[in-house]
């Protein structure tokens, strides 16, 4: 039931989106964090499994808690707001943030506690600096993102927007990511990378068609994963939320690193073309599923049902 | 076939969904009032006219919360059924709008205001960190319209000649204003947000009382501004309606303002819930200094960043 769709306004839409989560929970044990209580990164445990490369293996499905878009304690983890029960953090900035316990909490309406998910994912002060010029643009392109956002009407999300991937497969001279499509906050079809990590270069960026995933190309830096991209079309934006375009000449480079069964991945962007300095997403750490057998299912053909219904520029 | 068993599912779906987030705010013994709690009201209004009476740590506490709520601060969302704790969602806002101000020449009586200019107002900013940017079209009668666009981001003051000035080369000029941070940050504070998140800053310095049947909220602002205290009045609605600054510090006189703030709604293009003052009065020495109505107001936490420029770096290291 992993089905993909746009969320818009709408009271069913809505009300869908509540069972989204429910529907990934079905399929492995570590899934999005729609019930959870705080945004805290999960403390890894266990040994970290070597290649026979010497390297940390990778391999593993990794859909358990950060990155996974469909929930809101997920999205504020992803941006760098820590909440824990009684107190919350901004991460990038070490500010606290005023909290008051669950308890006697006001009845809400869809429209209220969309509203409010809609300041709670983007509170954040991690934000990417544009040159003043496109400063307007950027909150022109968010303000009216129901209409301007790339990745609406099933379109890739791309990197490094799609964040975190689901599952890895490591071999010697490929790694391999595997992103679900994801209803939620954007609506995107199943995508792969198959990336070598033997020691290649990267073609000369005039010879590449600019792509939604760009050129990747993977080394160890100790025990650090470093996917560098290049390559892009200048289509897609570069994070979940913020209308953040970009340029043909972006640059993104990933940072992988395992820790036990936790997963922490980076994305540096440079792009000098539109950002006045480089800007990297605040630590995203993700969970291995616990379950040898769990698998990705299936994704349903994405499919944009909501737009016709969408009568505010209300959005996430 | 697997379309039907798809419609079928998603109709069953649609029924749990729809019962579930009911079924989990009863189980959690949630208020349905949409109303503040009753400890929190008797805070707010207890008292008889013509009376100051102070409240304890807790019932402070609890006219804060009601305050932060009351203007759409303090926030959670049931989406999804998700059981994060209420937390302060404001960073960046900005609003427009248009009215008078008044400069500080001669009036004809005392108390009343100095000249007056038609005054178109923008102002962006966020509180984290805390930053502000005021752009001003000012326009005396007769005069040609003078435009300023004023910067304040922590201890760093300047002023640009164009949005963004002086972060790229021949992109406009930022001539550092170091002298005028205190007083940019003083606006940035006291806006009704700032208010409230001054107030909780303050921790057991801020003391809540009643006078006159109002809600008054007393407290230290920290920093740069530690030696100023502000009284903050809330309205019938828990609102910020009026609020008054006073400092012992010779140095700080100049900074003693009181605004008093109306007309409270989402003034947002995009709804968010976040209520924001209509009309805005700002007086300096009893004297109006601007009088603004409010036209629009995102308190979306819209992109808004405030780098500083190099030059103003440099002017405040030295």
């Amino acid at each position: 039931m992993a089905t993909h769709f746009r969320f818009s306004r709408s009271v069913a839409t809505a009300a869908l989106l509540c069972l989204l989560p429910a529907a990934v929970f079905a399929q492995n044990n570590g899934g999005p964090r729609m019930d959870h209580e705080n945004t805290l990164p999960p403390t890894p445990t266990g040994p970290t499994p070597m290649a026979p490369d010497g390297h940390p293996d990778l391999t593993g499905l990794w859909n358990g808690l950060a990155d996974n878009l469909l929930g809101v304690p997920n999205q504020m983890h992803n941006v760098g707001i820590e909440v824990g029960t009684d107190t919350t953090r901004d991460i990038h900035s070490g500010v606290q943030i005023a909290t008051w316990p669950l308890q006697n909490r006001t009845r809400q309406n869809n429209e209220q506690n969309e509203r409010a998910a809609t300041l709670l994912r983007r509170m954040g002060s991690n934000r990417p600096i544009y040159k003043p010029q496109y400063w307007q643009r950027v909150k022109d392109f968010d303000a009216n993102s129901n209409e301007e956002d790339p990745s609406n009407n099933c379109m890739p999300a791309g990197v490094p927007r799609m964040g975190v991937p689901s599952y890895i497969a490591q071999t010697p001279n490929y790694l391999v990511f595997i992103y679900p499509g994801q209803g939620g906050l954007i609506a995107t079809a199943t995508s792969y990378r198959m990336i070598p990590i033997d020691g290649r270069k990267h073609t000369n960026l005039e010879d590449l068609d600019g792509t939604w995933n760009g050129e990747s190309i993977g080394h160890w830096e100790g025990d650090t994963m470093v996917v560098d991209s290049i390559g892009f079309n200048s289509t897609s934006w570069f994070d979940q939320l913020g209308g953040y375009f970009h340029s043909e000449n972006m640059h993104v480079i990933e940072r992988l690193h395992r820790d036990g069964n936790t997963l922490t991945w980076t994305a540096t962007v440079e792009d000098p073309d539109v950002l006045l300095e480089p800007w990297t997403t605040t630590p995203r750490v993700a969970l291995l599923n616990p379950d040898p057998k769990a698998i990705l299912p299936e994704s349903l053909p994405c499919s944009e049902r909501d737009f016709a219904h969408v009568v505010t520029k209300e959005h996430h | 076939m697997r379309a039907k068993e798809i419609r079928v599912l998603a109709k069953r779906a649609l029924m749990i969904a729809a019962l579930a987030p009911l079924a989990l705010q009863a189980a959690r013994g949630q208020s349905n009032s949409p109303k503040p709690s009753t400890d929190a009201k008797s805070t707010a209004v207890g008292a008889a006219d013509d009376t100051t009476k102070s409240s304890g740590a807790s019932d402070a506490a609890k006219t804060l919360k009601v305050a932060a709520e009351a203007v759409g601060l303090a926030r959670w969302s049931g989406v999804g059924g998700q059981r994060l704790p209420e937390v302060d969602v404001i960073n960046t806002m900005e609003f427009w709008g248009s009215g008078s101000s008044y400069g500080s020449g001669p009036s004809n009586k005392p108390g009343e205001p100095g000249p007056a200019f038609k005054t178109e107002y923008h102002a962006s900013l966020g509180y984290n960190p805390p930053a502000m940017r005021v752009e001003m079209t000012r326009t005396a009668s007769g005069a040609a319209p003078q435009h300023t666009i004023e910067v304040v981001r922590d201890k760093y003051a300047w002023d640009e000649s164009e949005i963004g000035a002086g972060l790229l080369p021949g992109k406009g000029t930022a001539t550092p204003a170091m002298a005028a941070a205190n007083n940019r940050l003083l606006q940035l504070w006291l806006l009704p947000y700032g208010v409230i998140k001054a107030a909780i800053a303050a921790g057991d310095k801020m003391k809540a009382s009643t006078e006159k049947g109002a809600t008054v909220l007393t407290f230290p602002l920290t920093g740069p501004l530690a030696d100023v205290t502000v009284k903050a009045t809330l309205d019938a609605q828990n609102q910020v309606a009026k609020v008054e600054t006073r400092s012992d510090n010779p140095t700080l006189t100049d900074l003693l303002t009181e605004i008093e703030y109306s007309d409270y709604k989402d003034h947002g293009e995009i709804a968010t819930d976040v209520k924001s003052p209509g009309h805005i009065v700002r007086k300096q020495g009893g004297r109006p200094v601007l009088d603004l109505q409010v036209k629009t107001w995102d308190a979306n936490n819209p992109y808004l960043v405030f780098p500083v420029p190099e030059n103003v770096k440099q002017a405040a290291a030295h």
